[in-house]
Order: C-alpha cells, then structure tokens, then sequence
C-alpha cells in the first residue's frame, strides 16, 4: 500500500471511528476514536481529516481523507506574494450514499470571512482544486443536484475538516488539550 | 545528550543550571549591560513588544559567554568599509583576498564588522565559465576562519572546511585558494568556521561564472547582484554572540534589520520598461527571505548551478539561506516599486498568522522611456532545451530506490523547563512548513548546541552526523531520499548543502518535479520528503550539512568521499 492509501485507509478508520468509543482503533496503534488520521505514524504531516456530521443519513459510514502537496513551483515548495503557501487540495471519499442532492465540496477561512466552492463530487466521488491559504476549513455539504452554486453553501453540512495549522499551539488553547476525546464536544 | 521525550530528567538538568539564571542582571533595562563599564554580558535579544515572555525564562541567560569581536574598540579606530566592487578575471589571474576588521554603518549607527578587501559585501569575483583563479588568502581578523567557495565543483583541497579539507587559516595566516569556475551560474563565498559569527558580521560575497554563449540567458538592459542578509541590532548596538558554541541553536540567528548589499538603503534607479537581471543570493544565518519586486510579474530564469528546464512566471521568490536564484523584472511604471520581503508570520501565543512585511530595497523607475524595447523578449518564456538535453542523461535514475535515506531530527537536552512545557504543548499538533520569522526570540537566544543537536540520521545504518561517512565512485548517480521528521519537539525546515557536486530536486513528498535545475543547495520543510538525485564527478572528501548556521555548528553534518 502506498503512502497515500496508509493515510486514506487510516483517515477512513477515524472517520468511521466517531461512532466508536474513544478508545483506541483497532490496528491503529496510538490512534483514539476521534484522533486525527494526520498524527499517525507514516501518515501525511498536512493531510486534513474530514469528520462526519452526522446530519445526512448514512454519511457516518462514509470513508473521507483531504491531502494537500505543494503546487508546481520553481522553489520546491509554493507561496503566493503574501507568504500563504499554495497547496494543490485532493479529497477523496468511498462509501456516500445515493441521495437525491449532489456532495459539494468548499474551502473557507478559518473565520469562514471567505468562501470558495471546489465543486461537486464527481462519480468517483473525488475532487481538485488549489488553495491557498495557510489556515482553512474543509466543508463537504450536500446540495440540491439541479440548483447552481452559490456564494456559500446552502445544504446541510456533511463532513467537515480544518487544516493542520489549526492545531497551532496557543498557550490558553487548545494546546495541551488535543487528545481528548471529541465525544466530549458532541461530536 | 538526552533524548527529548525525557521531561523528569530534564526538569532536574534544567535546575541544575544548563542555563544560568541572572541575578547578576540586576539593573538591567530588558536585559543586562555592562559595556559602559568596559565588560562585554549578556542583554536580552529585542522582542516585539505584544509577545508575552514565558515567566520561567524571565532572566535566564545562555549558558556560554557573549562574543563580540572588537568590542570595546572605538568604531573610528578603523577604516570604513566601501561598496562592493566588480574584479573581472581571466583565467590564471591572481588575486589577494584579505579578511580584515572594518568599520560599518548600518542605519546611521557604525559598528565594528569584517569585511572581504574592506567592502561590503565582498568583492564580486566575475569570470569565464570554466576559469580558475587564484584566491591568496589573508586572515587579519582575531579569529581562525577559511573560505568556502558555495557551489562551485572546484578542486577538494580548496573547499575551504576546516579540518577536512584544510587545516584553519589562523589570525595572521595565509592560503593559497585555486577557484575555479566550473559551471554558469552564480555563487558565493563566506567562512566556514563561524560561520554564525563571521559571515553574519559581513564576510561573504558572490561570484558569477559567466556563461560562454552571450545567448544563455535572455537578453536584459542590466543585470544588479541582491544579497539579502539580516543582522540582529538592539539599541546598544550588535547582540552578542555566543563564544565556544553559538547561541540561537533551536532556529537559527535570526536579525532585525534586513541588508540588501549590506546596507539597509538599497536603491537602483532604471528607466521605464528596463528589463533588470537580478542575481538573488541569501546570505543569512537562518531567514528565508519571500522576495517581491512590488507585485511585479517576476521571470524566473535560473537557480544555483543551471538554467531551469522552461522559464516561469512567479509572483515572488522564496529563497532558503544559501540558494540563489536568477531572475528578470520589467519596470513598465515610473515610480518607487519597493523590494520587499513578504510573508506570513506566527504569532505562537495567539496561534495565528499576521502578515509582515520588510523593505529590503527600492526601486526608482524614471520618466524617461528605455532607448531599446526588450518588452517582447521578457515576454517570452524560453524552453531550455540545453538543459533539457543534459538531464535526458539522469531520467533513469528518478523513479529507482533511494541509495541512501536521511532523517532530520532533533535531540534537545537541559534547556529550561519552562521552553520545554511549552515545546511540549507544541509537540505532535502543527509547525509550519517555514520558519519565515523567529516566533520565540528568548527561548531561540537561549540555546546553544550544548542543548540542541540537530541530526541528520542514516536511516540504514542508525549513524548519526559526523558518525555518517558515505563512499562513491566517481560518476555514480547517486539517489539520496531526506525526510524531514516532524516528530520532535520543535521540527524546523532545513536549507540542505551539498558539496563539491550539483544535485537535482526529483520530487517533493511524491509529487515528481517538472521542472528540474542543478542545485546545490534546497529547502527540505518540515515533515516533507525530498528526493535528490546527486551527480558524484568531483573527487575528494566532501559535507552535506544544514545551511543554517547554528544547525551546522549544533552538529548537522554529515561526510561523503569521492574515489
């Protein structure tokens, strides 16, 4: 298996894992139910775990990962003009349900003061696109199938994630707290 | 050393007093001093105001002595040093190369500093691909020191590392250099003994191989040479270093006013619509510099030892300590266009990130309309088929098994409890690709490689560092894969140098790169995993280490021979 299919396979385990206890996942030594599939060893350090809602029948059961490399550049790694690096987005799901809507993916920033649409899922149930911000969000909600997109989005929310660089320790934040199971916050 | 995951033992090494704790800094104002009284201590390094200051560290003091060379000595006691001047060579010319204690002003204050020939930078050494100078080398300044001639693939004995290829060029002494140009591109020389001393206080200078085709590169209606440094100045002048080991081991020295050229007034004045070759090297401790020509569409041409494959267009140019890249811009408006370096920082304690920005230069743009229209020209991307045909040559080798694998790593011994919480907190959740700011300039100054090793590991062998030595034979392609672990209580990227040979960047994190240029030097960031494929035709005993000064000297660096 690849590096990629370690961390989309253990990315899937978390997912499916927030109906379990927290409690470890079996086989993935080091991770609790709610852990991050990022953290796990071998796992990609940037990679972005989709957590389900809950809020769509049958969701919960799906498998999600987000993975982000840097765009082509000429320095190896990628920033724009003002210093955010430039990531090329990959996000890739198995096991959706047929609904009558479409899966739409978007990025936002962390503030939710911008957002982009990525687009709808295709029939592999994958999706592209470049971001470039240095802290986002990934929301994955479901939309009407005949309706275009708007400015935001409109349906429910299905899956969400957040970058690695949301985890940025802050001496009152969330720092030493991270392990501690997301049962706690209702999720 | 202890490994970090062992927080009991470290508690008790930092009580002990790895760090000492200053009672003698009575009196101070931020930070102690005592040059009025003709005794050179520690002060504090300059903060930014709004960052609060962890209290366990509140009057903690490296656990070295402070370095300052000529301290005590009148600035006016010395010659000013001068601008940099252009020394065209010839192959077989002889020159004589002088490292010597000048007088520098730098916003308006003047400071005691090194200097090449007595200029800042040192001089720029230009001459046909392929030429060898001699470099006779005097060293006038109080300290052992050699030269390293970056990137250039000249001959081992002159590769200027102390006690591998040369024995140190003590205060008084001598050294015959043979520098030979080998291959176009742009370079730099600077000390390696140190190198977080002297080349910080101004030792350093480019030289240019100039290509034998007068059609390698676009045409252009100048071409200007930025050495982009930072030095760290508080009110009472240059903050002392560390003397037996440096300080700032975590993340490197990292300044408060930014050099271009060696100055803090950089200014080209150009007519409307020159098109201007930049030669673009970054001489600095530890910054990365993300360089912008005022939003100006930035044509990149080349990098340390080659053209890239195709011509690029890029918004601004991310440059790790000791890369250079070459690259074109057109000033198509009259006006001011600022030289700027432009990125996001970290605010740690807010866990967020904040723009900043830095004037590194400017440039004046005239009214008057340059005499030829290069327009055309610039607005080509050029396919380099040259480069192109030459890689053909090592395809074959990209997709193969590494020959040799790295692991980046840290040990962190008895720093004070109080940077080790708070690293610990830090640990396993996020740090950044890039340290493009220093986000802890208290808990940074108080390391020294007494307390922090940085690894480079064998992933093969378990060897570490100078325990590492690696054999090849002359014309072996050899595929070194660096990963860059993020797992350690403060992972950092690293500006990885390779000596004596060129190198390719074949991909980062399995993404193949398509667009491939010799380097001799490249960012690994944190928790990325790069792959170089390493052209062995230069023989000889030879370093790969961190380019960042204090990492190089809190042991990150390894030895390879060439048969």
């Amino acid at each position: 298996m690849t590096a990629a299919g370690v961390a989309f396979a253990v990315a899937a385990l978390a997912g499916l894992g927030t109906a379990l206890p927290a409690e470890a996942l079996p086989g993935v030594p080091g991770l609790s139910a709610c852990s991050v599939s990022s953290m796990g060893p071998g796992a990609p350090y940037y990679a972005v775990e989709l957590v389900p809602t809950g809020r769509v029948p049958g969701t919960r059961r799906a498998r999600g990962a987000a993975t982000i490399s840097y765009a082509h550049s000429p320095f190896g790694l990628s920033v724009t003009p003002d210093g955010e690096y430039v990531y090329d987005l990959h996000v890739e799901f198995s096991g959706l349900p047929s609904t009558s809507g479409d899966f739409v993916v978007w990025v936002t920033k962390a503030d939710l003061s911008e957002v982009n649409a990525v687009g709808r899922l295709d029939g592999e149930q994958k999706i592209e696109a470049r971001v470039d911000w240095n802290k986002f969000l990934v929301v994955v909600t479901l939309e009407a199938a005949t309706e275009p997109l708007g400015e935001t989005w409109n349906g429910p929310i299905v899956f969400r994630g957040m970058s690695r660089s949301g985890r940025m320790h802050t001496m009152a934040g969330h720092g030493p707290f991270q392990a501690e199971p997301c049962s706690k916050y209702g999720y | 050393m202890r490994n970090a995951t062992l927080p009991v033992l470290l508690v008790l090494a930092s009580g002990i007093g790895g760090v000492v704790l200053a009672q003698q800094m009575q009196g101070m104002d931020h930070g102690a001093h005592a040059e009025d009284t003709g005794e050179l201590i520690w002060r504090m390094p300059p903060m930014d105001p709004n960052m609060p200051m962890l209290p366990g560290i509140m009057g903690a003091l490296p656990p070295v002595g402070p370095l300052l060379p000529g301290f005590g000595i009148d600035p006016m006691d010395y010659p000013p040093a001068r601008p940099r001047e252009i020394l065209d060579l010839a192959d077989g010319d002889e020159i004589t190369f002088t490292a010597s204690v000048v007088r520098r002003m730098i916003a308006g204050k003047h400071y005691l500093m090194f200097a090449y020939n007595g200029q800042y930078p040192g001089p720029l050494l230009r001459a046909p691909t392929g030429a060898t100078v001699v470099v006779n080398f005097v060293n006038e300044i109080d300290m052992p020191t050699t030269v390293h001639w970056h990137g250039l693939r000249l001959d081992n004995r002159f590769d200027g590392v102390p006690e591998v290829t040369q024995a140190p060029v003590l205060p008084g002494g001598t050294f015959r250099y043979e520098v030979r140009f080998s291959d176009t591109g742009v370079y730099w020389y600077h000390p390696h003994m140190r190198e977080d001393v002297q080349q910080d206080l101004g030792l350093y200078g480019n030289l240019l191989a100039v290509p034998p085709d007068p059609d390698y590169y676009g045409e252009v209606h100048r071409e200007e040479f930025l050495i982009l440094d930072d030095i760290l100045i508080d009110e009472r002048g240059i903050v002392p270093y560390g003397d037996v080991a440096p300080t700032h081991s975590l993340m490197g020295r990292f300044g408060n006013v930014m050099l271009t050229n060696g100055a803090t007034d950089y200014r080209l004045s150009v007519q409307r619509g020159e098109v201007v070759r930049f030669y673009v090297t970054n001489v600095a401790n530890a910054r990365t510099f993300n360089l912008t020509f005022g939003g100006a569409p930035i044509k990149v041409v080349a990098s340390d030892l080659s053209k890239y494959e195709h011509e690029v267009w890029t918004g601004s140019v991310p440059i790790a300590p000791a890369e250079r890249y070459v690259v074109e811009v057109q000033f198509d408006e009259a006006g001011m266009v600022p030289i700027e370096n432009s990125i996001q920082a970290i605010d740690h304690f807010r866990g967020e990130f904040y723009p900043h920005v830095d004037l590194l230069g400017q440039v004046e743009v005239g009214e008057d309309v340059v005499e030829r229209d290069l327009s055309e020209a610039f607005g080509h991307l050029r396919e380099n088929d040259d480069v192109a045909a030459d890689l053909a040559n090592y395809r074959r080798y990209f997709e193969r098994e590494p020959d040799h694998e790295l692991e980046l790593a840290l040990e962190i011994g008895d720093l004070p409890l109080t940077i080790i919480q708070s690293m610990e907190f830090e640990k396993g959740l996020y740090v950044p690709p890039v340290e493009w700011n220093d986000t802890m300039p208290m808990m940074n100054w108080l390391s020294t490689g007494e307390q922090v090793r940085w690894i480079l590991r064998d992933r093969a062998t378990g060897r570490e560092n100078m325990d590492i030595h690696w054999s090849f034979q002359r014309g072996d392609v050899v595929k070194l894969r660096i990963f860059n672990n993020p797992d350690n209580l403060h992972p950092m990227h690293h500006p990885i140098h390779v000596h004596g040979q060129r190198y390719l960047v074949t991909s980062m994190d399995g993404v193949a790169n398509a667009n491939l240029v010799w380097k001799d030097t490249a960012i690994v960031p944190v928790a990325s995993t790069v792959d170089l494929v390493i052209e062995m035709t230069n023989p000889g005993d030879w370093m790969v280490h961190c380019h960042i000064a204090e990492h190089l000297h809190s042991g990150m660096m390894l030895s390879f021979s060439v048969e």
